[in-house]
Parts: C-alpha cells; sequence; structure tokens
C-alpha cells in the first residue's frame, strides 16, 4: 500500500499545467457609515488569468497594493475568490470529487506557502521540529515517522537536526527562521509552492543563502514555484516565466528573457528603468515615472496604468486593452501592442 | 584621516573612536566599537551593512537620539560642536535647526493628528521664531520644494490622507523646514516601492546639492548607495571596515566582507549561477571583539586575524580597509 503522505505520482503529463487560474477576482468591500453598508470596493484582484507550469518558476512582481499577496493567498485558499476557476493538474479545486474535482484538503497538501515574517508565521510555543511535524501528524503520519521526516528536512534546508531540532523560533535568526518556514512547506512532499516574498525580509548575505537553498530543493524534490516579489532582480535570478501585475491586473507576461530584454509595457519598461543602476558612473537622471501607484478602490477606467503612462491617449481611458501575444508565450496588455486599437502607437510592439 | 582633513576646512562631522554599548540589566551588547569617520560640508557619506552593524546607532548617537541606558563614548563633533556636552536645551535647538533626520517609516515620524502643513510650520515657528504667516508661507515652499503636486491642498492634508511616497517627501520637508547644514537619513527609501524609491533618490540628491547639505545615509542596499553616495562606509560587527570613494568600492571592495556583500547582490546577468554567500552569521556583540570580527566567516583567515584588531590602513589614497591582507599603500 502507498504511505498516504509519499509524494502523489504526476496525474496530467508534462504538457499539462500544474495550475491553471482563470478569471480570479477578488473585492474587499469596504464597510462604513452607521449601518455598516458597503461604501467603496477594493478590487485587490480582476480577473486574472494564467498558468503555472510543471516544474517551473513562474515570478510574480508589481509594486504594493497591486494584488501579489491576495493572489498567494487566493491560490492557496487562504481567501474565497469572488469569480474564478483554479484547476490543479486537471482537476478543479474545491469541487465535487465525484465530478473529477479535488477536495480543499488534498489540495492544500500539494500547494504549501512561504511567508515574508519568518517569525509571525511560526508558533513559538512549538519546537522547531515538532513545526515541521505537525502537518504529517495531522495527515496521517505517525508520531514518531513525522519526528524522522522533519529531521531529514532540517537537514534538507542545512540545519543539524542535533543542534536545532529542540530549540524555538526566538533562539533562531532571520534567515534560520525562513529555512525553518521552508522545510516546513515541503513537509507533505507538495508539488507547488508558493514563495511569498520569501528573501525580502532578509539581509543580503542571507538572501543570498536562501536562494540557493531554493533552487536546490527544487531540484531536489522536484518542485514548481510560484515566486512572490517586489524585488526585479531576484525575479530575474530565480523565474523561468514572469508575470507583471499592476492594480489587480495582469499586465504583462513572458518568458524571463522576453520580460527582461525586450518588456513591452510602459509599466514593465519604468519598473525595470527604477533598479538603481549599481554604476556610480550611470546613475539615474530622471525617474521614470512619476507618483505613486492609485488605490486600487478607484482605479482608473479603461487601461488602469494610462494615468502614469507616458502614452496615454484617448482609447486608453476609453477601453480596456486586449491580451495581445507577442509570440513565445509573451503576452501584453496594451492598446500599442495591438494592431488597429485606435493608438497612434498601435502595432509599433506586435512583433 | 580622510581627505576632508588634509584640507584646511573643518570637517561638518567629526567622530573619533566612538564606542556605543547598551547595557540593561539582562545583556550587555556592544553595538559599537571604534568609529572615525569624517564628513565634509556638501558631502554625502552612505553607511552601509547588514543589520546589527552598527550604522544606525552611529547616526543616532550624532544627534545624542539614544536612549538613556546607552554608554557613549568618543568624540562626536558635529559643525564644531560638541554633541555629547551639550545640555537638553542646546539639543533642542541642535535638533531640526543644524542637523535634521529623516527615517524609514513617515507613518510613525509624522505626528497623526496635525496637518503636514502645522507640522512644518511648527519647526519653522520653533527655530526661527518667525509669525504663524511667515511660517505657513515658508511650509507652502517646502512643500514645493520636496515636489508635492497640489501642494497647497496638500497642506491641510493628514499623513494618514498621502501616499507612501507623499508622506517620504513631508517628512523630507519637515527635516529640510531649517534649512539644516547636516542632513541624517536612516533608510528611508527602504519601505518605498521600486518606482517611488528612485523619485525619493533622486530628490534626496537635488535637493543635496541645491541646499549645499552634507548627508549621511543608512542603508544595507549597495544600490541606493550608488545613486546617491560620494563615499561609502561599510560597517561589520560595530567598526568601519572599509571606507572610500562609491565608484572604488563598487568596482573592487578590498575587504572580504565588502566583497561577499557585494558578490551576494543579486543583480542584471546572474541568472543561472550559483550566488557567493557569506557563510555563517555575525557575531552576537555580547562582548566587544578583540580581533578581526569578520575572521570566523572569513575564507583568507590566518593567524594574523586573531592576533588583534587590525588596524585601518590607507591601501591607496582616500581608500581604507581594516584587513591584515590589504597592504598599505604608498
Amino acid at each position: 500500500m502507498m504511505d498516504a503522505l509519499d509524494p502523489t505520482p504526476d496525474r496530467g503529463g508534462p504538457a499539462q499545467p500544474l495550475l491553471a487560474v482563470k478569471g480570479l477576482v477578488k473585492h474587499f468591500p469596504l464597510k462604513g457609515g452607521l449601518l455598516g453598508r458597503t461604501q467603496a470596493v477594493v478590487r485587490a484582484v480582476d480577473d486574472v488569468e494564467f498558468d503555472v507550469v510543471k516544474g517551473e518558476t513562474l515570478g510574480i512582481v508589481g509594486e504594493s497594493g497591486c494584488g501579489k499577496s491576495t493572489t498567494a493567498r487566493l491560490l492557496m485558499r487562504l481567501l474565497e475568490p469572488n469569480a474564478g476557476t483554479m484547476i490543479f493538474d486537471g482537476e478543479a479545486v474545491g469541487e465535487n470529487v465525484q465530478a473529477g474535482g479535488i477536495t480543499l484538503r488534498e489540495y492544500r497538501r500539494q500547494v504549501q506557502m512561504v511567508f515574508q515574517d519568518s517569525y509571525a508565521s511560526l508558533n513559538p510555543r512549538l519546537p522547531i521540529e515538532e513545526t515541521i511535524a505537525f502537518a504529517p501528524r495531522i495527515h496521517g503520519l505517525s508520531a514518531d515517522e513525522s519526528v524522522t521526516r522533519a529531521r531529514e528536512l532540517l537537514a534538507a534546508v542545512g540545519l543539524a537536526p542535533e543542534s536545532f531540532a529542540r530549540r524555538y523560533p526566538h533562539e533562531l535568526s532571520g534567515g534560520q527562521r525562513q529555512r525553518i518556514n521552508i522545510a516546513r512547506a515541503l513537509a507533505l512532499r507538495p508539488k507547488l509552492v508558493i514563495l511569498d516574498e520569501p528573501v525580502s525580509a532578509l539581509d543580503k548575505s542571507v538572501e543570498a543563502q536562501v536562494l540557493n537553498l531554493l533552487v536546490d530543493l527544487k531540484a531536489e524534490f522536484g518542485l514548481t514555484y510560484v515566486f512572490i516579489s517586489h524585488d526585479l532582480n531576484v525575479v530575474q535570478y530565480i523565474s523561468d516565466r514572469v508575470l507583471v501585475m499592476y492594480l489587480g491586473e495582469v499586465a504583462e507576461m513572458g518568458p524571463v528573457g522576453a520580460i527582461y530584454d525586450r518588456p513591452a509595457h510602459p509599466y514593465t519598461r519604468a519598473l525595470l528603468d527604477s533598479r538603481p543602476s549599481m554604476d556610480p558612473a550611470k546613475r539615474r537622471t530622471k525617474p521614470p515615472l512619476t507618483g505613486d501607484p492609485p488605490n486600487p478602490v478607484n482605479p482608473p477606467s479603461g487601461c488602469r496604468f494610462r494615468t502614469r503612462c507616458g502614452h496615454a491617449e484617448e482609447v486608453c481611458a476609453a477601453r480596456k486593452p486586449l491580451m495581445a501575444d507577442l509570440g513565445g508565450g509573451h503576452i501584453v496588455s496594451c492598446h500599442m501592442a495591438t494592431p488597429g486599437s485606435g493608438h497612434s502607437q498601435a502595432g509599433s510592439l506586435a512583433a | 584621516m580622510s581627505a576632508a582633513l588634509k584640507t584646511n576646512a573643518p570637517p561638518l562631522v567629526k567622530l573619533r573612536d566612538l564606542h556605543v554599548t547598551f547595557k540593561t540589566r539582562d545583556r550587555t551588547v556592544h553595538a559599537v566599537n571604534g568609529v572615525d569617520l569624517d564628513l565634509a560640508a556638501g558631502e554625502v557619506l552612505c553607511i552601509l551593512g547588514e543589520s546589527g552593524s552598527g550604522k544606525s546607532v552611529t547616526l543616532r548617537a550624532l544627534m545624542k537620539l539614544l536612549p538613556k541606558f546607552a554608554q557613549i563614548k568618543g568624540g562626536i563633533e558635529v559643525n564644531g560642536r560638541d554633541v555629547n556636552a551639550m545640555s537638553n536645551s542646546q539639543l533642542a535647538d541642535f535638533r531640526g535647526g543644524e542637523v535634521a533626520m529623516i527615517f524609514q517609516e513617515p507613518m510613525t515620524a509624522l505626528d497623526p493628528v496635525f496637518t503636514v502643513g502645522r507640522q512644518i510650520a511648527e519647526t519653522v515657528q520653533r527655530h526661527e521664531g518667525v509669525s504663524r504667516a511667515t511660517a505657513d508661507a515658508r511650509a507652502l515652499e517646502l512643500l514645493e520644494l520636496v515636489q508635492i503636486p497640489s501642494a497647497k491642498r496638500r497642506l491641510a492634508a493628514y499623513p494618514h490622507e498621502l501616499s507612501g511616497g507623499l508622506r517620504q517627501r513631508a517628512m523630507i520637508a519637515v527635516a529640510l523646514a531649517c534649512r539644516p547644514k547636516l542632513l541624517l537619513a536612516d533608510e528611508p527609501t527602504t519601505a518605498l516601492d521600486a518606482t517611488v524609491q528612485i523619485q525619493v533618490l533622486l530628490l534626496l540628491r537635488e535637493l543635496q546639492e541645491k541646499l549645499d547639505m552634507g548627508v549621511i545615509f543608512v542603508t544595507h542596499d549597495l544600490g541606493v548607495a550608488g545613486e546617491i553616495a560620494d563615499k561609502v562606509a561599510v560597517m561589520y560587527a560595530g567598526r568601519v571596515v572599509e571606507e572610500g570613494p562609491v565608484s572604488g568600492l563598487m568596482a573592487g571592495p578590498l575587504h572580504p566582507y565588502a566583497q561577499g556583500l557585494l558578490g551576494a547582490t543579486v543583480h542584471p546577468g546572474m541568472r543561472g549561477k550559483r550566488l557567493t554567500t557569506i557563510p555563517g552569521a555575525p557575531p552576537m556583540l555580547d562582548v566587544a571583539p578583540t580581533t578581526c570580527a569578520f575572521s570566523p566567516r572569513c575564507e583568507y583567515a590566518e593567524a594574523a586575524c586573531t592576533a588583534g584588531v587590525p588596524a585601518l590602513v590607507e591601501a591607496s589614497p582616500g581608500r581604507f580597509a581594516r584587513c591584515v591582507r590589504v597592504p598599505k599603500g604608498v
């Protein structure tokens, strides 16, 4: 008999996306006033669609308020989406099993998450080996087996089990705690790991250690990553494909080379140009964008980026751009990329 | 030591053998263990280091903003005045007048119950004794100086009504209200988004040139240092391990820690390559390091490293490093 907690075999084959997300929507009502009625709606994630291919690392970048963390929580089903479907390796998430669905309990065993705040996401009263062993035990492994697995994972993330297993989270450094979080995420042998700003709170030298570890673990355990970050350099380093979000929508998505070498969306270009140059002889002289990202409560009509875009024209306010295909899986939501959209530079970006 | 001393102009900031020790009932932490720094008027110095390196403590010591239980030793001179010897009323004039500071979190640095305009005008009234109307006019000028759009309307805004980037600009306006000679910046762009961070950095650079201020900028981000600094001091375990012009440091750091830091910073073109890391973790600083504090993590460590604290040697004109392997230049 197969152990309840062995990695589950692949089902759909390599061509089937591990996770297919369609029409994902999450709106948060803002209540207020005397009667607590809904005053406004935060459109945190608005009609987002993407696939996560088996074995890849999909990077999601964007500024605060763009919906990247909400997307992470929706993928993990820590939040219930208002609309949209999620298909995990051919099975609809949270749907009836008889109709070919996968239960949330089983889905969450296959999909695990690592958070930015390494301290807040650990139970301060549990020794770390018990933190890691907790989920396997809940999922039916015996206490002994769970602890054995926890110790194996501690070794896998580079922490010697004999000196670390009985320690508490407050006795560890930030980098060590993030390793514990990663070990815990792997305890159920998941296929997909969602990493929400996993290295943003770490010092540079520790960040590099954790990034190397993530690369190693991906190969060792055959994982697929969704890597969320605001750090464009880190995303470029670790991702195979990159999704750029702006105000709850997909602005551009494509292979990492295409996004970084031939960015099509004006927002992607501005983001890339905002990176400090690292070379004092080539300092920036003009900021690529002015102002802050607008509030997602009342996003601009049409293209949501038009209020900060140097190429904005009437059509950008009037109509939402269609997703244009630039070839090779590189898609962009901009009127300039769609021939015949009515923008004076329409088609200038088409491949 | 650095260029500032060789010329005749007195340095704006002169730190000599600064030690800061935090003593509580449970624990003693030797946060700063002998820092010498000079800053000339109109110069931008970046103090670069990881958490716990003592960079923020050094910055706060310059304004005597450390808690009472901190034991401070060494010479702290700003604009020719001994900061350590100042009385409370002298300090009140000094802070915000000659020296101002901006912080990482504008929301906690600004007062949430006063409008932005009032907070700026209050600083002007306190230090320059002008009328309220004059101060209000200055507040408007300052908001325009920091390039806040529709400045007139924003004077009446409370901090929570502004976006993160505008709040940071408002805090800069408060700091610049009395045209300080020295601006201390403690990671002011770390909490901002990429597209906003570059705006604030460029603004600070522009204002620094316009007002000819000396700036000490604390950051952990090499890229930020590359954008704004004239010279850089890299701190580790409470000491400066390397100091010199920013271009030299970025092109070829001398100290193994600075080399490790540069190698561990992810930048474009590193895809597919393994990142170089610095093994281990910084020391605890319960006791002041008596050897090279970096030697336990250093791949080049030798017997001489544990014989004592290496001296800061001038490797080439203007470039200093605290490492036994770096030879003294001629």
